[in-house]
């Protein structure tokens, strides 16, 4: 094949495990020659006049784990597209094995061997594990009946390669995210494929989980197959990847051998300048003799909260860690009023609160940028402006008395928004849809900071928001916290946590663990108390 | 109308290359409708210059058209907060029944029939909302069970048309003409439609309106009570279909059985062919009316140029799927940007 300037690759840069049966080494075909097992050569695809990925080119080799970093809107999902076969690149090439992609087919993607996974999972709900990973694959019949048994064979082959622990006969519906997960790379690797593209792997997996998943990548890559590795998280990155590609603006900024990075220096390549210095931990110290802003007393909610309380104060941004499940989620949900509790109720500035539903919380001051950012944040088909207004249209009305809406307050009150939080659109009347994943959860806090509230509560607010406007968002949320509204912050991001958080609560199971203030807060400190809690005692109460 | 100044954003060309299947696929998902009503239009001129070419003739499209015009903008709102209205035709025959029945059977006065007749429209439009919202079934289910209930309640109430007793001012609501020799359905649906676009368009619960309809759970979470906004779009459903069937029973001088059914399917095909006008699969009262007129156009056009009657359910019947369709390649199109 083309020995252009790969040489240094081989095996320099595949990370060395202890490899340890000689049988599958072979399968890492280091025999073959450099260069690329899949080559893409000047990939360009423009919408609208605007380049998304521009003139990029890639080699992957077999086997090996290929990060793909880049801030949001850089050209990573097109990117992933165009080898998908979903959109049609308008130059460039793409070659498998020595043969070229047809490219434009998912068709024809998936039988060079390609196999993607993103983060909705593509799953049917309530088939089965197994039913999920033959799906599309031709199916042993006899009597025209299928014959699950003979047709599940590789696909168990498959499950047991990647140690899938629950009978796969469960349906998808009752797994959890990590276990779809494992369906999903089984069912990629029941169509053989070569080449596995998974998009922000990490992002609702729990520490254990995401180890078990690495481990997993590793021995796929020990046995030949090539791993795509999207994610803004980038010490897994780098921790994980043979070899790392940075995209920015739809081109290829900076490729290089893991080894030779490290994260300061990534993350200067997916800005483009340095980031500012996380500022010396001197965190904001709330006033506990002082009147809490809102409180938790007791609350209690199924099995997934057991009877919490805790305090948020004036000036802080509290947080709470903990694992995926752990019941931080649902505690949100109590105190927005989506879900009633069983028992305990909460307080806002000393005041009980009765929270019959979302509206009523609302009304108290009280909301929730939620988890999930499309499906109960965003109104995607609706403008930038429309998407900021939704919540305080009672600032907008014309004269108060009357219900009519003044278009021009509403245009005043979004634009005034767009500019403070920085949010960068075209305009307020841009569809709120083709902005990038920062700048939509900005305009979804922006949705807050005029309707007069005082408590917040972000789940999980840079969750596949690149590097630059996670820094925003937090800069927003620390800003919001000294003015005085209460801050709520949630997140799997334990360096976010250590980031921006002044006090740091940590649920384990339903119950709070522990409490982290001042210099204590450290990834470590979180990661520990998350996965044994300070009394570690369990004892549910019947 | 489209002060929503989007459509100045989305078609500006400034940009390099013009990618002319792109745009033409936007033009088309925009204006084909009206340009489809316009085409119609010169069309029938061109056939039929002076029959329907003429004052008199426009004046009884825009008549026929406005009864369909009010029943659709109210089925509007039910679609817009992304749930459907089945009963509305079966509402507007049991109004115009039961309005007709309050002046001959009870002797009520006019406007004490017609005041009572539109409060059972709105009430029949609550029944519909609470049984989707409260008892949560499906809007389809709910709406259709409502209609099938009101046939029988109506042939219950009176099984033979009532002709008698009818007051000579209740058939002129719709058959006199009080401006410009415009007849009077015409004003009427002119200040509805009015109306009912201020208050989407221009109001805190029209704009909750559509947020519900565009993400009912960012809707929640904004604060909006969700289930008050689908029973004030259902009540308005049942208000517009209550109008619409006193007007058709004021037109035929007689409450019959059933006269009104047939609105339905004029009135969603007119409403999806509004959500493929201007804006990309979204709802909207101007699209609506725009919807109406071709059909109204259509129809007439067809009954001029002397088309058998047969003709018209089918080209109801396709321009009903042809709305659908555009309405959905419409919304797949928005969405794949």
């Amino acid at each position: 094949m083309l020995g252009e300037d790969q040489g240094t690759y081989d095996g320099a840069g595949l990370r060395s495990e202890p490899s340890t049966d000689g049988g599958s080494a072979q399968a890492r075909s280091r025999t073959e020659s450099p260069g690329g097992w899949m080559e893409i050569r000047g990939l360009t695809k423009s919408f609208a006049g605007e380049l998304a990925l521009d003139d990029a080119d890639l080699d992957i080799a077999r086997g090996e784990v290929h990060g793909l970093v880049g801030a949001n809107g850089a050209g990573k999902s097109t990117l992933i597209r165009c080898l998908a076969g979903v959109t049609l690149a308008d130059r460039g090439r793409i070659t498998v094995g020595g043969t070229e992609l047809r490219q434009g087919s998912p068709q024809a993607s998936e039988q060079a061997g390609l196999a993607f996974i993103h983060q909705e999972l593509n799953l049917v709900p309530h088939f089965s594990a197994l039913q999920n990973m033959l799906l599309g694959v031709p199916k042993v019949t006899r009597f025209g009946l299928i014959d699950w048994k003979r047709s599940s064979i590789r696909a168990r082959a498959a499950a047991e390669r990647i140690g899938i622990q629950f009978p796969l006969e469960t349906p998808v519906s009752e797994l959890s995210v990590a276990e779809r997960w494992l369906v999903m790379i089984g069912k990629a690797l029941t169509r053989d494929a070569a080449l596995i593209a998974m998009d922000e792997p990490t992002a609702s997996l729990s520490g254990p989980e995401s180890e078990k998943l690495f481990s997993i990548i590793r021995d796929l890559s020990r046995h030949g197959v090539a791993i795509l590795y999207v994610s803004h998280r980038l010490e897994e990155v780098l921790d994980l990847c043979d070899r790392i590609t940075v995209l920015r603006d739809g081109r290829i900024v900076d490729q290089a051998l893991c080894g030779h990075l490290d994260k300061k220096g990534l993350v200067r390549a997916i800005i483009g300048h340095d980031i500012r210095a996380p500022e010396d931990r001197d965190r904001f110290t709330a006033d506990k003799s002082g009147k809490p802003i809102f409180s938790v007393r007791d609350v209690a909610w199924r099995s997934a909260v057991k009877g919490v309380s805790f305090d948020v104060f004036p000036g802080e941004v509290l947080a709470l860690g903990g694992l995926i499940g752990a019941g931080r989620t649902e505690l949100a949900q109590l105190a927005a009023g989506v879900r009633r509790p069983d028992r305990g109720h909460f307080e806002l500035h000393g005041r009980r609160l009765d929270l019959a539903d979302e509206a009523a919380a609302v009304e108290a001051g009280i909301a929730l940028v939620p988890e999930e950012r499309r499906s109960q944040g965003l109104m995607l088909q609706h403008s930038v402006g429309a998407n900021i207004n939704i919540a305080s249209l009672a600032n907008l009305r014309a004269f108060p008395a009357l219900p009519f809406i003044s278009t021009g307050k509403g245009r005043r009150q979004a634009e005034g928004l767009v500019k403070r939080l920085g949010i960068k659109t075209p305009g307020i009347d841009t569809k709120i849809a083709s902005l990038s994943g920062g700048n939509q959860q900005k305009a979804l806090i922006a949705r807050w900071l005029s309707s007069g509230i005082r408590l917040l509560i972000l789940d999980e607010p840079s969750r596949g928001v690149d590097v630059g406007a996670r820094e925003e968002i937090h800069g927003t949320i620390r800003a919001l916290a000294r003015s005085g509204v209460g801050i709520i912050l949630i997140s799997s991001d334990v360096e976010e946590l250590a980031l921006l958080a002044d006090r740091v609560l940590v649920m384990r199971e339903g119950r709070l663990t522990g409490e982290l203030t001042g210099r204590d807060i450290t990834e470590a400190r979180i990661i520990e108390l998350s996965y044994h809690g300070a009394d570690g005692g369990e004892g549910d109460q019947a | 109308m489209t002060t929503r100044s989007d459509v100045a954003a989305r078609t500006e060309p400034g940009r390099k290359p013009i990618d002319w299947r792109r745009a033409g696929v936007l033009f088309l998902s925009r204006y084909g409708t009206i340009f489809g009503l316009l085409l119609m239009f010169v069309f029938f001129s061109i056939m039929a210059p002076t029959t329907f070419f003429s004052r008199a003739n426009f004046l009884n499209i825009l008549s026929q058209a406005s009864l369909t015009a009010i029943i659709a903008a109210g089925l509007t709102y039910t679609l817009v907060v992304g749930e459907f209205d089945l009963s509305v035709g079966f509402v507007a025959s049991f109004i115009g029944l039961i309005v007709v029945g309050f002046m001959s059977y009870q002797g009520l006065p006019i406007w004490l029939s017609i005041a009572a007749a539109l409060a059972v429209g709105i009430g029949l439009g609550l029944v519909n909302g609470a049984l989707v919202t409260k008892v949560r079934i499906n809007a389809v289910i709910a709406t259709l069970g409502v209609g099938t209930m009101l046939t029988g309640i109506g042939f219950s109430y009176s099984a033979f048309p009532i002709a008698a007793g009818i007051p000579r001012a209740f058939t002129n609501l719709s058959l006199g003409r009080v401006l410009f020799g415009i007849p009077n359905p015409v004003f009427f649906m002119i200040g509805i439609l009015l109306v009912l676009w201020v208050i989407l368009n221009r109001t805190d619960i029209g704009q909750k309106m559509q947020a519900v309809g565009a993400n009912i759970e960012a809707a929640r979470l904004s604060g909006i009570r969700v289930d008050r906004i689908k029973m004030f779009a259902f009540a308005t459903a049942g208000l517009c279909a209550a109008i619409t069937g006193t007007l058709l029973s004021s037109l035929l001088g007689s409450g019959t059985l059933g006269v009104g059914d047939g609105y339905l399917l004029d009135a969603f095909a007119a409403v999806f062919l509004g959500s493929a006008t201007l804006r990309e699969g979204e709802f909207h009262i101007v699209g609506t009316f725009v919807g109406v007129l071709i059909l109204a156009v259509g129809f007439n056009g067809l009954a001029i140029l002397g088309a058998p009657a047969n003709y018209q359910p089918i080209f109801k019947g396709g321009i009903l799927i042809l709305a659908v369709g555009m309405s959905a390649l419409a919304r797949r199109y928005a969405a794949s940007r």
